[in-house]
């Protein structure tokens, strides 16, 4: 379990496949994500059932606020040992725990680990150039934009510019404190 | 079989192997690279016949050969997102007395017409290390653009440095380069 101020991180489990069947098929929810296809409650099974155990390769977890509602995953994957890099995601699925700093914070619990406890260097993501309130708040989490790929994505009729945004482990420390 | 005008792109064999291998673990080679292991026959064997076949979904994997038939590298483009048409390019020219001679250019310009004019891409992208000047330059004259600079996101030689992130669009490549092919002994 990893414990922020407004949330905590825990695994994910089999008893959670209603809540992401029903994230996953939320247009709102995926509006600005990569995932287009309709999924089966099967296909949210396996996802669940399949991965390999948390390790440096595979971070999965479950978003809950600290009364316990689950609203949302986090996940680091593509972990490089050598570069000591990673790239983060993200998806808060309960829309009524948008703009409430809950994604925010999360993802500074999520870093500290990645930094702290995985001894990354360097953790990065890609955004919609549309998904302002998603950039907006990995700005305040400490990611800087490093590169606009130029119509990187097609969703919705048309191609897409695609943020990549990255955090240093020196930089999260400043901005947020840095081992005790 | 693709024709450049320096060079001609084939399907890779298993006769490539010995030199994949040499390539492979060549330093001067792989210095820019992401290979940073040493690569045994059995490994590279294995990789070399374990391919899918090439498509839009597999991406493809191409050997580089001179029009008189010397194998001089492998060029390729990533298994890629067929919603997106978007797809990321990698080139190794081993064969180093072909190095800064216009091969690796030729071989990019003529993949690049390939994947924008026979498989319908959009954007074609690519990550270089920012020490690799000669490289980048090259990429620059077949039409990339610089995107962006991802801080720290390579560790080599004692020290992490930085990757540029490089892009071309199927319509600026269509301005500059045409997708029509060269024409046999054009200029």
């Amino acid at each position: 379990m990893l414990e922020g101020k407004l949330v905590r991180l825990r695994s994910l489990e089999p008893s959670d496949v209603e809540r992401e069947y029903a994230w996953a098929n939320d247009l709102e929810v995926t509006h600005y994500l990569s995932m287009r296809y309709p999924f089966s409650r099967a296909d949210e099974e396996s996802w669940l059932r399949g991965g390999p155990p948390n390790s440096f390769n595979q971070v999965r977890l479950g978003i809950e606020t600290k009364a316990g509602l689950h609203i949302g995953n986090i996940g680091l994957y593509t972990a490089n040992a050598e570069e000591r890099h990673a790239e983060l995601w993200i998806l808060i699925g309960d829309k009524a725990y948008w703009s409430k700093g809950y994604g925010a914070d999360a993802i500074v619990t999520l870093l500290r680990f990645a930094f702290h406890d995985m001894n990354l260097n360097r953790v990065y993501l890609y955004a919609q150039e549309a998904n302002a309130r998603a950039i907006a708040c990995y700005r305040t989490c400490g990611f800087v934009e490093e590169g606009r790929l130029r119509q990187h994505r097609f969703r919705h009729g048309r191609y897409w510019d695609v943020l990549f945004m990255g955090v240093l482990r020196d930089e999260f420390d400043a901005l947020h404190g840095g081992p005790s | 079989m693709l024709e450049g005008k320096l060079v001609r792109l084939r399907a890779q064999e298993m006769g490539d192997l010995e030199r994949d291998h040499a390539w492979i673990n060549d330093r001067e080679v792989t210095r820019y690279l992401a290979a940073r292991y040493p690569i045994s026959l059995v490994d590279e064997e294995r990789w070399l016949s374990g391919r899918p076949p090439s498509s839009g979904s597999n991406g493809l994997r191409l050997a580089i050969d001179t029009k008189d038939g010397r194998h001089i590298g492998n060029i390729d483009l990533l298994p890629g997102n067929p919603d997106d048409r978007c797809v990321a390019l990698g080139v190794m020219v081993g064969d180093k007395e072909y190095w800064s001679r216009g091969y690796g250019t030729d071989a990019m310009i003529t993949l690049l017409r390939f994947g924008f004019s026979q498989m319908n891409l959009n954007r074609i992208w690519l990550h270089v290390f920012e020490h690799n000047e000669r490289a980048i330059a090259c990429y620059k004259k077949c039409g990339f653009q610089v995107e962006g600079r991802l801080r720290h996101h390579r560790y080599q030689e004692g020290r992490y440095s930085d990757v540029i992130e490089m892009g071309v669009l199927r319509d600026e490549f269509a301005a500059s380069h045409g997708l029509a092919a060269p024409k046999e002994g054009g200029p």
